[in-house]
């Protein structure tokens, strides 16, 4: 009997977290629109909407404890709600840099002086928000590959973000007028390589969840290949 | 289950009984019926003694004859193993074969004894206290010269029966043994024989299970297993319709889903999937084996989503309406529409939703309010101005002379722009109606003429800047077209290349054949267009850059009209550009042959 409840109250938590990645992904997804388009209401959105995200991720925590204080789980499913509060954290934070973000975007679009945002800003959230995206996928779908790729792909976005801090500082001397602007710039790329961070958190909680080995800091189990 | 006994120990069993039954009823009777018999026989023979003892003792039958009676009979005793006793009347024993006489006790109370006194054999059976035994008596009177002077009584133990007894038990168990093993043979072969109908009949309908239909079961001669082979029958034939009927609506119910254009879902109470069709799967790129069964937030990642399923499912209304927007790279624009499903005692067992892609009617829906409010922008800034000069002038202004020429000036060149645009409009909504009316004219005719037309149109503008206006045709080139609509679009082309070209620069208009079009290209050297932008400038009022495109003079609308015109030629029009490097316009028509 208490087997059937746990059951079920762990599903309701799967329900709880996807659908709390699934808000997530969108806010970031808009955010970066706001940036793209410059529209400044988009982006309104994505501040505004910070405040649910941070509710969720409370309700998801209580829940977790809630579940450990009544079922003591043990095994997998033990593993489950650890990686759950811990990619809850992660998420959340996502959130908060996504309204960060959008914080960058609507001061651009509304400044006077028209600075463009570069391409290769672009580039760099299309690649964090498919690492997001792989790293929910390989939660859902429990397809540790697909986690093992995600921090794989971590490395090219923390060369991108050197990439763009010596743009920044080269540009900061030549430009001096300007420099608000090209500070906001560097801002968002620093929150883009956090959120690309703690998306291959996620995909570390997922492998963990999986195999039960904790893949951070360059620790590696002994039959996987980096 | 029901652990199943085989036929044989069905019918085995209740035979063997039964005839174990009989057999030991039988066996029994018979033990009895002997017994009596030999008994009977016993008593005969008793009695025969008795009057044989009697009849020898004849006449001489007094006091002192009793002792030479006595020892005679004692004498006789061991040879005939009977015991033989004489009596008085009184009930004494006055002679006896095997006890002394003076011991004996009366015996007047026997009964065979009273029946012999009053003149009658009698014969009883009892039990001896002294022996221990049971015994048997048989009494006949002694009549001497009429009366009766006393009786005469033989007796015997009772005997265990015939001394055949003991061999006809043995027979009977050997007898009883034989007939088991007679009937498990009678049992197997009837069983077997009933067994063949029945596995007639499993395999026919084994038959049936698998959907062979095609002849019945034959059972023999069996008027039960044939009755139920009918039986059989006729129910997988019913069957088998019915799961045609069914399976026939199913596949119905999947093409009209699989070839529905709006996306299908059906989820359970659980927010679980249970069904999608295939218009669901392309939108939401999912497979419809891995997600049956998942719950909709694990599948697909999308808030509104999640909160319009769990809405429908919890609410009392039926069902519900809701803007869906899928983000991506194009969003996708979504109108679902949601019923509650109720089984036949109006329970909620799920939900069905439906949605509707409705992107290009947003986009259009946002064309055309851009395109309201930059109208009303662009023909409100001139008029305001014009107003506004002309309120001066009338306040007191026209009497500066200087001044009075000076914003007469300015209006007329606003009310010139006021003129164009509204020229501009009225040129593209006539080029639509006429193209939709199908009154556009076209003809072959060669390419060169139209584009040197072009080149000398632009000539003076191009000369202003020092810009090269350089025009490259293939030798030959003819194509169906409007001359004075694609003049109009190339004039609208180029004019833009030199408007947004520094000086010295270079354009340069091509036109080539490639595979089935005809490409006719304006490549500039000028300042480009941001990715961004590229998707949207060919629309009415779409300004890249508003403030420098108002300076040069320009409506806005002048792409517009060369996609419209291009349209019109059933081409199309196409962009490519980098910041800072310039632009190439190309204007696709397709050959006819």
């Amino acid at each position: 009997m208490m087997r059937i409840r746990l059951r079920g109250d762990i599903e309701k938590l799967k329900k709880r977290v996807a659908s709390l990645a699934a808000l997530v992904e969108e806010r970031f997804r808009m955010a970066v629109r706001a940036l793209e388009v410059k529209d400044p209401w988009m982006a309104e959105q994505v501040i505004a909407g910070d405040l649910v995200i941070d509710h969720e991720e409370v309700d998801i925590e209580e829940e977790c404890l809630k579940i450990l204080a009544l079922h003591q789980p043990v095994a997998d499913d033990l593993r489950f709600i650890i990686a759950v509060l811990k990619m809850n954290n992660d998420l959340e934070r996502i959130g908060d840099l996504a309204a960060n973000i959008a914080q960058q975007a609507r001061t651009i679009a509304s400044s006077d002086d028209r600075i463009q945002v570069p391409f290769e800003y672009f580039i760099m959230a299309q690649k964090a928000q498919e690492m997001l995206r792989k790293s929910l996928d390989s939660l859902v779908n429990v397809d540790v590959n697909l986690a093992y790729q995600v921090c794989a792909t971590d490395d090219e976005v923390d060369h991108m973000k050197y990439a763009m801090q010596d743009e920044f500082s080269r540009e900061a001397v030549k430009n001096q007028v300007n420099i608000e602007s090209l500070v906001n710039l560097f801002l968002i790329s620093r929150h883009l390589e956090r959120i690309a961070d703690h998306a291959t958190n996620i995909a570390e909680d997922v492998i963990y969840m999986i195999t039960g080995r904790i893949h951070r800091h360059g620790r590696r189990g002994p039959t996987e290949s980096p | 289950m029901q652990k199943r006994r085989s036929l044989f120990w069905h019918l085995y069993f209740p035979y063997l009984i039964t005839a174990f039954v009989c057999l030991v009823a039988i066996s029994w009777y018979m033990a009895r019926l002997v017994t009596e018999v030999s008994h009977e026989e016993d008593l005969a023979d008793l009695k025969a003694q008795a009057i044989i003892l009697q009849k020898f003792i004849g006449q001489n039958f007094s006091e002192e004859q009793f002792g030479k009676i006595d020892s005679l009979l004692r004498e006789m005793a061991p040879s005939t193993g009977t015991r033989l006793s004489v009596v008085l009347p009184s009930g004494k024993i006055v002679a006896d074969s095997q006890e002394d006489v003076s011991r004996l006790d009366n015996i007047s109370s026997r009964p065979e004894i009273r029946e012999a006194l009053k003149g009658k054999p009698a014969a009883a059976t009892r039990h001896d206290f002294d022996l221990n035994a049971q015994w048997s008596y048989v009494a006949v009177p002694l009549i001497i010269n009429g009366e009766i002077a006393g009786a005469v009584r033989s007796a015997m133990p009772v005997s265990g029966g015939p001394s055949g007894l003991p061999r006809m038990r043995t027979l009977i168990i050997v007898g009883g043994l034989a007939i088991a093993v007679l009937l498990a043979c009678a049992s197997l072969y009837v069983s077997r024989r009933i067994n063949r109908p029945v596995w007639e009949l499993r395999t026919g309908v084994a038959r049936f299970s698998g959907g062979d239909l095609r002849r019945g079961i034959d059972v023999g001669d069996w008027a039960e297993f044939g009755a139920v082979a009918d039986a059989a029958y006729s129910m997988a034939a019913d069957l088998h319709n019915r799961l045609k009927t069914v399976t026939e609506q199913r596949n119905e119910l999947e093409a009209v889903l699989s070839s529905m254009v709006e996306a299908v879902f059906v989820f359970d109470t659980d927010e679980r999937i249970i069904r999608v069709n295939r218009a669901a799967e392309r939108l939401f790129q999912i497979n419809e084996a891995q997600v049956r069964g998942r719950s909709v937030q694990e599948t697909i990642r999308n808030r509104e989503l999640h909160r319009f399923v769990a809405a429908t499912l919890s609410s009392e209304e039926n069902g519900g309406e809701q803007d869906i927007v899928i983000f991506g790279d194009p969003d996708i624009f979504l109108q679902a529409h949601a019923v509650t499903l109720l089984d036949a005692q109006d329970q909620k067992i799920g939900a069905l939703v439906v949605l509707n892609d409705v992107t290009r009617l947003k986009t259009l829906e946002n064309i055309r309010r851009d395109f309201v409010a930059n109208v009303s922008h662009e023909l409100k800034t001139p008029i305001t101005s014009i107003k506004g000069f002309l309120e001066t002038l009338k306040e007191g202004a026209i009497k500066e002379p200087e001044n009075a020429e000076r914003f007469l000036d300015i209006s007329i060149r606003h009310t010139q722009r006021l003129d164009t645009i509204i020229e501009d409009l009225l040129s593209l909504s006539r080029i639509e109606r006429q193209s939709e009316r199908g009154e556009i004219t076209l003809e072959e005719k060669p390419l060169k003429d139209v584009i040197e037309a072009v080149g000398r149109a632009c000539l003076t503008a191009a000369r202003n800047k020092n810009i090269a206006l350089e025009c490259k045709i293939e030798d030959g080139l003819s194509a169906k077209f409007s001359s004075t609509l694609l003049e109009q679009a190339l004039v609208n082309l180029v004019d833009n290349a030199i408007k947004y070209s520094e000086p010295e620069k270079k354009v340069e208009v091509t036109a080539k054949k490639e595979k089935d079009e005809i490409i006719i290209t304006v490549r500039d050297q000028g300042c480009g267009i941001p990715k961004e932008h590229l998707q949207r400038i060919f629309e009415r009022f779409y300004r890249v850059d508003k403030g420098r495109s108002r300076k040069e003079g320009g409506t806005g609308l002048g792409l517009a009209i060369v996609k419209h015109v291009v349209n019109a030629h059933r081409g199309h029009v196409s962009v490519e550009s980098s910041p800072g490097r310039g632009s190439a316009f190309s204007i696709h028509l397709p050959v006819t042959k």
